[in-house]
């Protein structure tokens, strides 16, 4: 029953970190950037939900508002991450490997910063410097459901649920579109791409949409998960959600999803390890610990067609 | 400057040269004039700029940039009559630098003033004179065409005289570092060093800095020795007070590391973003194996085995971390020491006694670690030296010194080996690298490990010196403070990494007031310098060829410059 009970707590932390994750699999697949910044893009998502949600007023937990902070969340999301793009990524494009990857360390305490400062100085909104209490919005949380003896928070749930219909939205989207083909072709060469009339450009800022918006659900659904949300959140989250790319394979879409729900199960079953290193406190330590040894044992990952070394 | 560039095109300057000219000489003309005027109404603004025929210092800084602007468009016309073809000043591409600084320094000055004394209205006359002056020397020295490359690098004098030129820059560069340390108020603080930002850039563009590097690679040793010694000054300046020095062995311990992670990031190109780690590891290892009352082994060796041992277990760490990383591309290694750095913090968090073994006391670290005492000489004492006392920092500051030296003897002696080309190689290209016969996975783990070895002998040293040890001063932020030191340096240099350590560990020291936004601006800093500079403050020209591919210009310029001069400038 404890087994159960971690499983399903772990699944639905792994939902988190795959919703993550997918953003820097596209971004990776297509530039081979390692966008370190995608986890404050995460952070912005759940901002910008929180920032929707105190704009319209009367402080309604009413579910209606649920879509409402979905959208705020990925217009902020989706703004910042396609002005990184242009501003800060696009000017790089050929530099050396090293010059992007020290930028989007530069843009990603820039964005924290910018949030921890300023974000409590908009009228009405409360100081951003410690962690903000998130609405608690009707249905997706509250009592946790009991099947079995087994717990399942409704935020969980709510995690899970997204998680499934995003992946049900970006199969469609990746295999059934235009849009979704050009980008798999940009992916697999982007040189060709381009003669094919395929508009790079354009390919890598849907890449970057693309990701932000899923992390912008992640966002929320951390808000709804943890009832609060602080400035630096998207460290840790990012870096777990890089660790599950990299598990699944990263540039590999579906590799980011099974990689975050094996991460988050992985974690969970921690708690198992006997001894004094079993425990919460050393559950980020073995998720590391799983990354290390992914990029001994099977550097292209879990479903991983590219290798790594191309990159 | 892209703009400016645009906007004044050859044609421009052919037509308006003889303007420029003279507009340039009568900016100058004023900027010296109006240091001798009152600049504000009250004397709290900065040092004292009421006084009328008497420069404050830091009006007497406005005063040399104008001098240089005025001579240097005077010796240009006189000297190049006589055309020495084989050594050329950059007289004119030096004005325009002058000018440019000037109007940057008057400008911050007159903003200091008004931001002190609040408003506009506190400034006198003689600031509005200097604002105009500088105005004009810019626009003048614009109008003036730059003319040929200087080349004042192939220049020899006189030895004695060459040292003693090597000799000066030391001192100017204590009186500087002395001069910016005993400035408390943030105004003389940042205009203080755009004064040293404009006399380094006049200095880069007329040539006198190419001759300079050139001169110190001819009389190595004077250098190296001089600049010891200069360092070794340093305390001495202080008067026995140890509020500098202790921001002083600061940036020491900052310097050294990032040192250290200059081998790793500079030499060998790999991206370290967990390295504060390795210096957390020594840090601790010289804890626990201290007499401190809150040890936990009841190990307890003399300090050179101490510093060996931190040395080893921070190599060793290195090398579990490197060697399943360093086979997979480069991204994952950023990646993956980032979460061993992670890994680290929490560990020496869990090692409490409750969630784990009982080694590092957890968050509350260990405290109470005692001073030093090395061959007798106790580092908790105050010492008396030629009758300056000299207090318990000054003591670290001397061994921290020694600390420093070593690892940039280490860096200098690598970077000219064997090793150290195969390290430019592998950063270069890989594959090619690979193809050549350089072992490449081996030079890279030993990159790897080594800097992780020097950063686990500079923590032992900081353990002793901060005299607690907690898991909360090793996080990302202070690796990724250590990378942006390099990059705004330069990377794999050892004078542009010096320069960008103490000006990154220096400025929020000084500058109370951007406290709250240090992180904002620092993150900003890290954005534009790989946008517009990835090369860095002083960069390697090598370097700077690598991020400047498509730049043929560039690379005419340095291979000319390499055929006339035979070096390479800030090679090492």
């Amino acid at each position: 029953m404890e087994f159960l009970q971690q499983l399903v707590n772990g699944l639905s932390l792994g939902a988190l970190y795959a919703l993550i994750a997918v953003g820097y699999t596209v971004v990776y697949g297509i530039v081979q950037l390692i966008n370190f910044a995608h986890g404050e893009i995460f952070m912005i998502g759940g901002f910008g939900a929180l920032a929707v949600w105190l704009l319209v007023p009367g402080e309604s937990l009413s579910i209606w508002m649920l879509p409402i902070m979905l959208i705020g969340g990925m217009l902020a999301a989706v703004g910042v991450a396609l002005l990184t793009e242009r501003v800060a990524y696009r000017p790089l494009r050929n530099a050396p490997r090293l010059a992007p990857l020290i930028t989007a360390i530069g843009v990603s305490i820039f964005l924290q910063e910018f949030v921890r400062l300023f974000f409590g100085r908009i009228p009405g909104f409360p100081d951003s410097k410690r962690a903000i209490p998130f609405p608690q919005i009707e249905y997706v949380t509250g009592e946790a459901f009991n099947i079995g003896g087994v717990t399942i928070q409704r935020a969980a749930l709510f995690t899970l649920v997204a998680l499934a219909i995003c992946a049900g939205f970006l199969y469609v989207f990746v295999n059934k579109t235009r849009l979704g083909r050009a980008m798999q072709a940009t992916s697999q060469d982007p040189d060709t791409a381009r003669l094919m009339g395929i508009n790079v450009d354009k390919i890598i800022m849907v890449a970057f949409a693309l990701g932000a918006a899923l992390a912008a659900v992640a966002g929320l659904a951390h808000g709804l998960r943890y009832t609060n949300i602080d400035f630096k959140m998207g460290f840790l989250a990012g870096l777990k959600a890089f660790t599950a790319a990299v598990l699944g394979g990263i540039g590999n879409i579906n590799g980011a999803v099974v990689g975050g729900l094996v991460l988050g199960v992985v974690e969970s079953m921690a708690t198992f390890i006997p001894g004094q290193f079993g425990g919460s406190a050393w559950k980020d330590v073995w998720a590391f610990v799983l990354l290390i040894l992914v990029l001994v044992f099977r550097p292209q990952g879990l479903l991983g067609a590219r290798v790594v070394d191309r990159a | 400057m892209i703009n400016i560039r645009r906007l004044v095109t050859p044609e421009l300057q052919q037509r308006y040269n003889r303007q420029g000219r003279i507009l340039g000489l009568v900016g100058g003309v004023l900027l010296i004039i109006a240091p001798f005027l009152p600049w504000a109404y009250s004397s709290d603004a900065l040092d004292n700029m009421t006084v009328l025929g008497y420069p404050s210092p830091l009006q007497f800084f406005g005063l040399a940039l104008g001098v240089i602007i005025s001579a240097f468009l005077v010796l240009q016309q006189a000297l190049t009559q006589r055309q020495k073809k084989r050594v050329r000043v950059g007289w004119v591409p030096g004005a325009k630098a002058a000018a440019t600084g000037a109007l940057i320094y008057i400008a911050l000055i007159l903003l200091s003033i008004a931001a002190e004394l609040g408003g506009l209205v506190n400034i006198v006359y003689g600031g509005w004179i200097a604002l105009v002056g500088a105005l004009l020397a810019f626009i003048g020295t614009r109008l003036i065409p730059a003319g040929r490359t200087p080349t004042l690098a192939a220049a020899t004098a006189p030895a004695p005289l060459e040292i003693l030129a090597i000799a000066v820059m030391m001192a100017a560069a204590l009186f500087a570092a002395a001069f910016a340390l005993n400035h408390d108020d943030a105004g003389s603080f940042v205009t203080f060093i755009a004064f040293v930002g404009a006399v380094v850039a006049v200095m880069i563009r007329s040539g006198v800095m190419g001759w300079l590097s050139a001169v110190s690679q001819r009389y190595r040793k004077v250098l190296i020795f001089s600049a010891f010694v200069v360092a070794f000054m340093f305390p001495f300046t202080q008067g026995g007070s140890d509020a500098n020095m202790s921001i002083a062995t600061q940036v020491m311990i900052f310097a050294a590391t990032a040192m250290g992670l200059n081998i790793v990031v500079g030499l060998a190109g790999l991206l370290d973003l967990g390295y504060i780690a390795f210096l957390g590891a020594g840090a601790f290892v010289a804890a626990i194996l201290s007499r401190s009352a809150f040890s936990t082994v009841g190990f307890h060796p003399p300090f050179i085995v101490v510093v060996l041992i931190s040395g080893t277990v921070a190599a060793t760490l290195g090398l579990i971390i490197g060697s399943p990383t360093l086979r997979v591309s480069g991204d994952y290694l950023a990646i993956v020491t980032l979460a061993f750095g992670e890994i680290f913090r929490i560990s020496m968090n869990n090692l409490d006694g409750t969630d784990g073994p009982l080694l590092t006391r957890g968050s509350n670290g260990i405290p109470a670690i005692p001073d030093l005492v090395l061959f007798g000489f106790n580092f908790a004492q105050r010492h008396e030296l030629l009758g300056i006392p000299l207090g318990r920092f000054s003591n670290y500051y001397f061994l921290l010194l020694l600390v420093l030296g070593l690892i940039i003897l280490v860096f200098t002696r690598l970077n000219n080996s064997r090793i150290g080309r195969g390290w430019v190689a592998i950063r270069e290209d890989e594959k090619a690298a690979e193809a050549m016969g350089v072992n490449v996975f081996g030079l890279k783990l030993f990159a790897f490990a080594g800097g992780a070895f020097l950063a686990g002998v500079a923590g032992s040293v900081k353990a002793h010196q901060d005299i607690s040890v907690t898991p909360d001063q090793y996080v990302f932020l202070e690796s990724a403070f250590l990378l942006a030191a390099i990059v705004l340096g330069g990377m794999g240099t050892v004078l542009g990494v010096l320069v960008g350590a103490t000006l990154l560990k220096l400025m929020p020291e000084k500058l109370r007031f951007v406290n709250e936004y240090r992180l904002l601006i620092f993150g900003l800093l890290l954005v534009l310098m790989m946008r517009f500079r990835p090369e860095g403050l002083i960069p390697n020209q090598r370097r700077q060829l690598e991020f400047h591919e498509e730049d043929e210009e560039l690379a005419e310029r340095i291979s000319e410059e390499i055929a006339e001069t035979g070096t390479v400038k800030g090679a090492t």
